[in-house]
């Protein structure tokens, strides 16, 4: 999967679970801030990423997390480990 | 086959008398637990010979308490941890439960992270599902 493909899936899912408009998914916006994430949400946020990318984030990957590119680098370290 | 009794179901649940609303812990590992709970004459919640669905809600954050508490217990704790409901989502109510009922919860663990687990949970008399629910249960 490649960082186009990583964006589009975000989007996708990340909308669809959180109900924020896919347009607002951009980059360089704080990803908590932007889907209004309580740490209670955490936990569906690493179920919508297992069904999506195939991989379980820890607490210490979602801490280094603050920006969309940030969690989009992260789908890509985790999806090339893999 | 039963793993705790009735008898020593406070050694891993924080709730007392007259709030206790399980039995006994039949299974429990790191995919789920399974619980059953009798209905019984002067149980906190009958009314009219039958249970609200907020007490087959309350049996299933229960048999969460005792399967997270079991596991806990096999990991040297001392004392059943505090938890508490974080959310509920995706609640059905189907059926009350009667009097003389006896219930069995099986509850699977769809995902954790760090001390927020999100399950299903699943309330049955015999074959016939009477309430399920998704439960975010967060340990102190």
């Amino acid at each position: 999967m490649n960082r186009t493909e990583i964006i589009e899936t975000t989007k996708r899912f990340l909308s669809e679970e959180f109900e924020v408009n896919p347009d607002v998914i951009e980059s360089a916006n704080n990803l908590r801030d932007t889907l209004d994430l309580d740490s209670l949400d955490y936990v569906d946020l690493v179920v919508v990423i297992d069904e999506n990318f195939g991989f379980k984030p820890t607490a210490d990957d979602l801490k280094g997390v603050e920006t969309f590119e940030h969690f989009f680098e992260l789908v890509e370290r985790k999806l090339e480990i893999a | 086959m039963m793993i705790i009794s009735k008898e020593n179901i406070t050694s891993i649940i924080p709730q007392r008398d007259p709030f206790i609303m399980i039995d006994q812990l039949m299974h429990s590992d790191e995919h789920g637990f399974v619980t059953t709970f009798e209905v019984t004459q002067g149980n906190l919640f009958l009314q009219d010979g039958k249970l609200s669905e907020s007490a087959l809600i309350e049996n299933v954050a229960q048999s969460c308490a005792a399967g997270f508490g079991y596991l806990g217990s096999q990991q040297g704790d001392k004392e059943p941890r505090i938890g508490f409901i974080g959310a509920i989502t995706k609640c059905h109510a189907i059926s009350p439960a009667f009097l003389g009922y006896q219930l069995t919860t099986k509850i699977s663990i769809i995902q954790s992270f760090e001390q927020i687990h999100l399950v299903q949970g699943e309330v049955f008399h015999e074959n016939e599902k009477l309430l399920a629910c998704q439960m975010k249960i967060v340990l102190a």
